[in-house]
C-alpha cells in the first residue's frame, strides 16, 4: 500500500539536483523498464532503551515491549522512534504509555529528516540502462518518554 | 553492506492500480459485499485509535466491533468535527500564525503560504513598504496529517534555517456523525481519540527546559544530548563512535554509494 506514495516524496526541493542531472538519460528511459527498489534506511543508534516502532508488528507487542522496558527494565527513560507511516504508531504508543502511568511519564518529542536512497534497476539486462540510485528524504519522529526529575 | 532491497515498486503499483480498478467497478455494481469493501480501508489504519479509545474515555466511546461494524451496516460519515482544545504552547501570543495541517492539505499549499508569511513579503498596494515576517508559526495536524505537518515544519526548518522548535504531542477528541443510508433518518454521533501534533516553530530562543525543545539545527547533537540526561545509560550503554560518523557528516549518502554497488550518474 505504501508504493503509489512514496513518488510524492520526491518533490522535495532537495532531489532536484539529482533529478535534473539524470535528466539527459532520463529522456530516453521509459520508467517502466525499472524496477525500483526501496534500500533499508540508514543505521541508527540501538541503546538498550532504543525502540524503533514499525507498521509489521503488533501494536500491541511493540506497546508491551515499551512497558517492559520502563517497568521491568528499570530505565527512566526510553526514546521511541517512527520513520514515515510509523510516526503515526509511535505517537500512539507514546501516548498510551502516558495514560497508562496516570501521568507519572513525560514526553519530549523531536523530529527530523532521514534520507533515503532508492534503487533503479533495469528490468532487461540487455538493454542500456543503467542501475540508478535516486533520493528522497521522509520525515522522522523521535519521542523520549521519562519520569522527570523531581525538584 | 547494510542495506538490502526489500521490496518491488512496480509490482506494487501496478497490483494497487488493479485493486483500485476493481474497487471502482464493484462499486459502481453495488452488491453488499463491495459495500463492505469499500467502507473497510478507512478502518484499516485506525486500529489503534480503537485500543485507545476503551483506555482513555471509556464513557464517551463505543467498544471498537461497534465502531468497525458502523461502515459495514450502511452508515455513512456525514460530519467530522475536531473539539476545541487550549493551545499547548501557553504564554504564546495571539497573533502567532496558526497551520492547520488536514489529510488532503497539499504541502505546496501550505508552504507557498506559511513561507511568505515567515520571510515578510513586499506589500505593494497597502503600504508599500516590506514587512519584516512573522516570528513564530505554529502547525497543528492529527490523525492522518501528523506524518504532513511533521514534513512541513521540516521543510520549513531546512528553508529558512535558525529555528527554534517545540514539539507537543496529546490527544485530541474528534466528534463524527454518522448517518444511516438505508432509508430510515437515523444518526449516531461517535466520539474517538486521534493523536494529534503541534509544532511551533520560533525565530526567538525559546526555553530549553520545556520538554519537547529542539535548538536549530539539533540532528547531528540529538544523540548526545540524550545520553547525557541519564547518567545510568550513558555509562553503561555509551556509544562514542557509533552514532557519530552517520550523524555528523552530511555527506553520509554520498559514502553509502561509494560503499554499495549502485552507480551514481557523474556530476
Amino acid at each position: 500500500m505504501t508504493e503509489p506514495r512514496n513518488p510524492g516524496m520526491s518533490a522535495i526541493p532537495q532531489n532536484n539536483p539529482t533529478q535534473t542531472e539524470t535528466s539527459a538519460q532520463a529522456v530516453e528511459m521509459d520508467p517502466v523498464e525499472y524496477t525500483l527498489r526501496k534500500r533499508l534506511p540508514r543505521k541508527l543508534p540501538k541503546r538498550r532503551n532504543d525502540v524503533y516502532v514499525n507498521m509489521k508488528t503488533d501494536f500491541r507487542a511493540q506497546l508491551a515491549r515499551c512497558q517492559k522496558l520502563l517497568e521491568g527494565g528499570g530505565h527512566r527513560e526510553i526514546c521511541v522512534h517512527g520513520l514515515g507511516l510509523a510516526i503515526n504508531r509511535a505517537i500512539n504508543i507514546a501516548l498510551q504509555l502516558q495514560a497508562s502511568s496516570q501521568g507519572a511519564l513525560q514526553l519530549a518529542a523531536n523530529t527530523s529528516t532521514v534520507e533515503l536512497i532508492d534503487d533503479l534497476e533495469p528490468e532487461d539486462p540487455d538493454e542500456a540502462g543503467e542501475p540508478m540510485t535516486r533520493t528522497r528524504n521522509n520525515s522522522a519522529i523521535h519521542i523520549k518518554v521519562f519520569y522527570p526529575v523531581p525538584q | 553492506m547494510r542495506h538490502k532491497p526489500n521490496r518491488t515498486g512496480k509490482i506494487g503499483i501496478i497490483r494497487w492500480h488493479k485493486f483500485l480498478t476493481l474497487l471502482w467497478l464493484n462499486y459502481i455494481s453495488f452488491t453488499p459485499c463491495t459495500l463492505l469493501l469499500f467502507f473497510l480501508p478507512p478502518f484499516c489504519h485506525s486500529e489503534h485509535t480503537h485500543i485507545l479509545s476503551d483506555t482513555i474515555k471509556p464513557p464517551l466511546l463505543p467498544p471498537s466491533p461497534a465502531a468497525v461494524k458502523l461502515g459495514q451496516e450502511g452508515f455513512k460519515k456525514v460530519c467530522r468535527t475536531e473539539e476545541d482544545s487550549p493551545c499547548p504552547f501557553p504564554g504564546l501570543a495571539s497573533g502567532v500564525l496558526e497551520m492547520r495541517v488536514k489529510e488532503g492539505s497539499k504541502i505546496r499549499n501550505l508552504m507557498g503560504f506559511a513561507m511568505a508569511r515567515m520571510q515578510g513579503e513586499k506589500t505593494g498596494s497597502a503600504g508599500g513598504g516590506t514587512v519584516s515576517g512573522l516570528r513564530q508559526v505554529v502547525f497543528t495536524g492529527s490523525g492522518r496529517a501528523v506524518t504532513k505537518t511533521i514534513t512541513c515544519a521540516e521543510i520549513m526548518k531546512r528553508k529558512v534555517g535558525c529555528l527554534h522548535q517545540m514539539t507537543k504531542l496529546r490527544y485530541k477528541v474528534v466528534k463524527e456523525v454518522w448517518e444511516s443510508n438505508q432509508g430510515a433518518a437515523s444518526e449516531m454521533t461517535v466520539h474517538r481519540t486521534v493523536p494529534s501534533i503541534s509544532i511551533l516553530l520560533s525565530k526567538d530562543p525559546l526555553d530549553p527546559q520545556e520538554p519537547g525543545y529542539q535548538p536549530p539545527e539539533a540532528f547531528s547533537s540529538l544523540w548526545e544530548d540524550r545520553g547525557g540526561i541519564d547518567p545510568a545509560t550513558q555509562t553503561t550503554f555509551k556509544r562514542p563512535f557509533g552514532p557519530l560518523p552517520y550523524t555528523s557528516l552530511p555527506r553520509c549518502k554520498k559514502l553509502c554509494l561509494e560503499q554499495g554497488d549502485s552507480v551514481l550518474p557523474p556530476n
